[in-house]
């Protein structure tokens, strides 16, 4: 099953990465096993053009996550660090769709 | 001050209602076309498509009436507006290319038109209805002034159609209506419930009038108002038009079966996609000028069978500010990336399309306030970030499909860039209008290709942004340059769409300088999401140079070409601000570009060598974010690419830091 451009569905209700075939988590919860890693928002890079606290006085953090196995990024957002990841799903399961 | 809460506000709070029970109510004073379900099903597929498609085209027609009737930029260059046509009780058909958030919430205004003034004043034939209340619907901030206008057929009520369109200036403490400062709706322009500004072909003058009063710019704003009826006048044409040649039962059987079949396709559609529930959130930072707080929209999109459910729990309160938006913002926010994402093979018939969507949604919450919050940025605040967690979400859920995955984009443009200017023109008349480069927002990077650099706005599919001359002719203003911007595009295996930045000076005006209103979030953090592993765009980045010495340097034939070059006293711009634009001042605002699909280094080395020829993406990006070593000839250093990404791999994940491994908790 397809999930998104590095993790599908095997069909034991584990979610894998598609480049190395590690496990990161399971349909509920596709990335329960990646590593995570907060850091400062600049290392996303130049296109960050100002220290966040110019204008907040909330921390705001880079939040990268990883496939246990080779590394690729599998979900990446700059948000305040006093939040947990809003970012998540959960599948029910392979449609009946063709080539799935 | 707290926000004191107004008795009496709730008669203003519409939700939709079934068609039934506006047939019920408004029944009781206006005759109501209707065609039975039989008749309905019975039209012939050659019919039925000749009609289907002449409704789309009517949609354009208004829209090309409003463009050559309006003497706004904002409308004749930019397209911020709709139009839209709607059945008896105000279910849409058909809804125009333009603006769609704006048109999300025609019904709601038609249909509590219908249920609270069929009995006084009443509705005939010949009228038109104005309103500017987003708590009742018909757009999502007081800018946007909808007029909508019932079609009489043979003595009964066949259909509404709509135009809507953004107006630069209604009142309010700030110029284009755009306070700043505001902690509630009092210092906004205040919205007007739908009311019968032309009664049988005749405006009403003292009704104009009320209308007009408001403005600093009442001409400009009398002309819109023509500009809409005329939309309303060429769509009656043609309905009638199309009423006499094939019968009015028929063309009205054809409005339902487009819905219908709107709703049938996206069921069909809905069922091909797995069930699941996808979560994200979209973030503001600052409500008004001088707050510093992040404020977080959270949504929950369940797709199960054939039914999808928005479920917004969990989203913050409503603030003292001018960023929330009424439950028709948070219509407004869905409904545009629903149409261009999974609606880009339906028919673009809202009435059907929403049968297959529940909202669950707290009112008093940002995108769900109630009055009398302040609103006056709505439609590019709360509404747009609705816009953004319900595009992360349909995203996720198109992704997961072989085929409709081809459909996704990531989060594009993460807000709009506002920049209005007021004052004394160059001919001496006194003028106000939104400055809309950032219409050229990046759009999202897609599952299999990059995003379009400056390609548009996400809500506005046949948005413009006005020429430089355009701009420099109507308004005492004067561009040092209008360009792309490297490394605005999220980054990823599939680049986010550029965005771009303008710089102008304040020029000819007789005062000297102008007016300037900003209020531009994305600052604090990025807004544009990136998906499975790309990253976000860039934050927003507005700079205001004092005291410079541009006019010396033009004079002298030298065209800066950057903030370095300009010179003067730097002051970065906080999100929202107010302040005037002296002779020797300089404005840049730099807005953003769309969210990358996929991990950056994973992107073709030789796709990151051509971005950097191309100023998509700058040297030292290509090097620390993506991974990519370039030779001398531009060209990538395959070699050193794999053993610069190796390391980079490692370095972002921490695992050359002192951190011990984690499992995400």
């Amino acid at each position: 099953m397809h999930i998104d451009d590095n993790l599908e569905g095997g069909g034991d209700g584990t979610v894998m990465c598609r480049h190395c075939g590690a496990v990161t988590g399971t349909l509920g919860d596709p990335l329960r096993d990646a590593r995570v890693r907060e850091s400062d928002p600049r290392e996303a890079g130049p296109s960050v053009h100002a220290d966040a606290g110019n204008f907040t006085d909330r921390p705001v953090l880079l939040r990268q996550t990883f496939c246990p196995g080779c590394l690729v990024m599998l979900q990446a957002e700059i948000v305040p660090g006093d939040e947990p990841s809003w970012r998540t799903r959960s599948l029910a399961g392979p449609t009946a769709e063709a080539g799935q | 001050m707290p926000v004191i809460p107004v008795d009496g506000a709730e008669e203003f709070a519409n939700q939709p209602v079934l068609a039934a029970e506006t047939r019920r109510v408004a029944g009781a004073s206006v005759r109501l076309h209707d065609v039975s379900p039989e008749r309905v099903d019975t039209v012939d597929p050659l019919t039925y498509e000749v009609i289907r498609h002449r409704l789309t085209s009517i949609t354009e027609e208004m829209g090309e009436a409003l463009k050559r009737m309006s003497g706004s930029v904002v409308v004749t260059d930019c397209n911020d507006f709709d139009a839209a046509i709607m059945d008896e009780v105000g279910d849409v058909v058909q809804v125009g290319l333009y603006n769609t958030e704006l048109a999300a919430s025609l019904d709601m205004a038609v249909s509590w038109t219908m249920r609270h003034r069929a009995a006084r004043p009443g509705i005939g034939e010949g009228d038109m209805f104005l309103c500017n209340d987003p708590w009742i619907g018909g757009g999502l901030h007081q800018n946007d002034v909808s007029l909508f206008a019932p079609l009489f057929v043979d003595g009964e009520l066949f259909c509404w159609t709509g135009a809507v369109a953004h107006q630069v200036d209604l009142g309010g403490v700030s110029p284009g209506s755009w306070s700043v400062a505001a902690t509630d709706v009092f210092w906004e322009s205040i919205p007007l419930p739908p009311v019968k500004i032309v009664e049988g072909g005749e405006i009403r003058d003292d009704i104009e009038d009320v209308y007009l009063r408001r403005s600093r710019v009442p001409k400009l704003v009398a002309l819109d108002l023509r500009a809409k009826i005329g939309a309303n006048n060429v769509a009656h044409e043609r309905l009638r038009a199309l009423c006499q040649k094939y019968g009015a039962d028929t063309v009205k059987a054809v409005m339902r079966r487009t819905m219908n079949d709107a709703e049938a396709r996206l069921r069909a559609k809905l069922l091909e996609l797995p069930d699941g529930s996808w979560t994200s959130v979209a973030h503001q930072d600052s409500a008004r000028s001088g707050d510093r707080g992040i404020y977080k929209i959270v949504l929950k999109l369940t797709k199960e069978g054939d039914r999808l459910t928005f479920d917004f729990t969990g989203t913050d309160p409503q603030v003292d500010g001018l960023i929330n938006c009424t439950y028709a913002g948070l219509r407004g926010g869905i409904m545009p990336v629903f149409l261009t994402t999974v609606c880009g093979d339906i028919p673009w018939a809202p009435g059907g399309l929403w049968r297959c969507i529940d909202i669950v949604s707290e009112p008093s919450t940002i995108n769900n306030c109630t009055f009398p919050a302040g609103i006056g940025k709505a439609s590019v605040a709360s509404a747009w970030a609705t816009t953004n967690v319900a595009t992360e979400c349909l995203s996720g859920l198109l992704d997961a499909h072989s085929e409709h995955r081809k459909r996704m984009m990531s989060v594009c443009c993460g807000t709009w860039d506002f920049a209005l200017l007021a004052g004394v023109d160059q001919r001496g008349g006194g003028f106000v209008t939104m400055i809309c480069d950032s219409m050229a927002g990046g759009l999202g990077a897609r599952s299999d290709a990059d995003g379009v650099d400056t390609g548009g706005l996400a809500c506005i599919p046949m948005g413009r942004v006005a020429d430089v001359e355009m701009n420099e002719f109507a308004f005492p203003m004067l561009y040092l340059w209008r360009r792309e911007e490297a490394d605005s595009g999220g980054p990823g295996r599939y680049r986010g769409g550029v965005g771009a930045s303008s710089c102008f000076i304040p020029y000819d005006s007789p005062l000297g300088g102008v007016h300037l209103v900003v209020s531009a979030p994305g600052k604090a953090l990025p807004l544009a999401a990136g998906l499975s592993g790309g990253l976000p765009a860039g934050t927003q980045y507005d700079v205001l140079l004092r005291g410079t010495r541009v006019r010396a340097a033009l004079a002298a034939g030298r065209l800066p070409g950057s903030l370095d070059d300009i010179g003067g006293a730097t002051e970065m711009v906080p999100s929202h601000h107010e302040t005037d634009l002296g002779p020797d001042d300089v404005y840049f605002t730099h807005w953003q570009g769309g969210g990358g699909y996929g991990d950056p280094l994973l992107r073709a080395p030789a796709a990151v060598a051509a971005d950097v020829a191309s100023r998509k993406v700058t040297p030292q990006a290509a090097a620390t974010v993506y991974g990519v070593t370039l030779g001398a000839d531009g060209q990538p250093d395959l070699a050193e690419t794999e053993r610069s990404r190796a390391a980079l791999r490692r370095r972002r994940a921490g695992l050359d830091e002192a951190e011990p491994e984690s499992a995400r908790s």
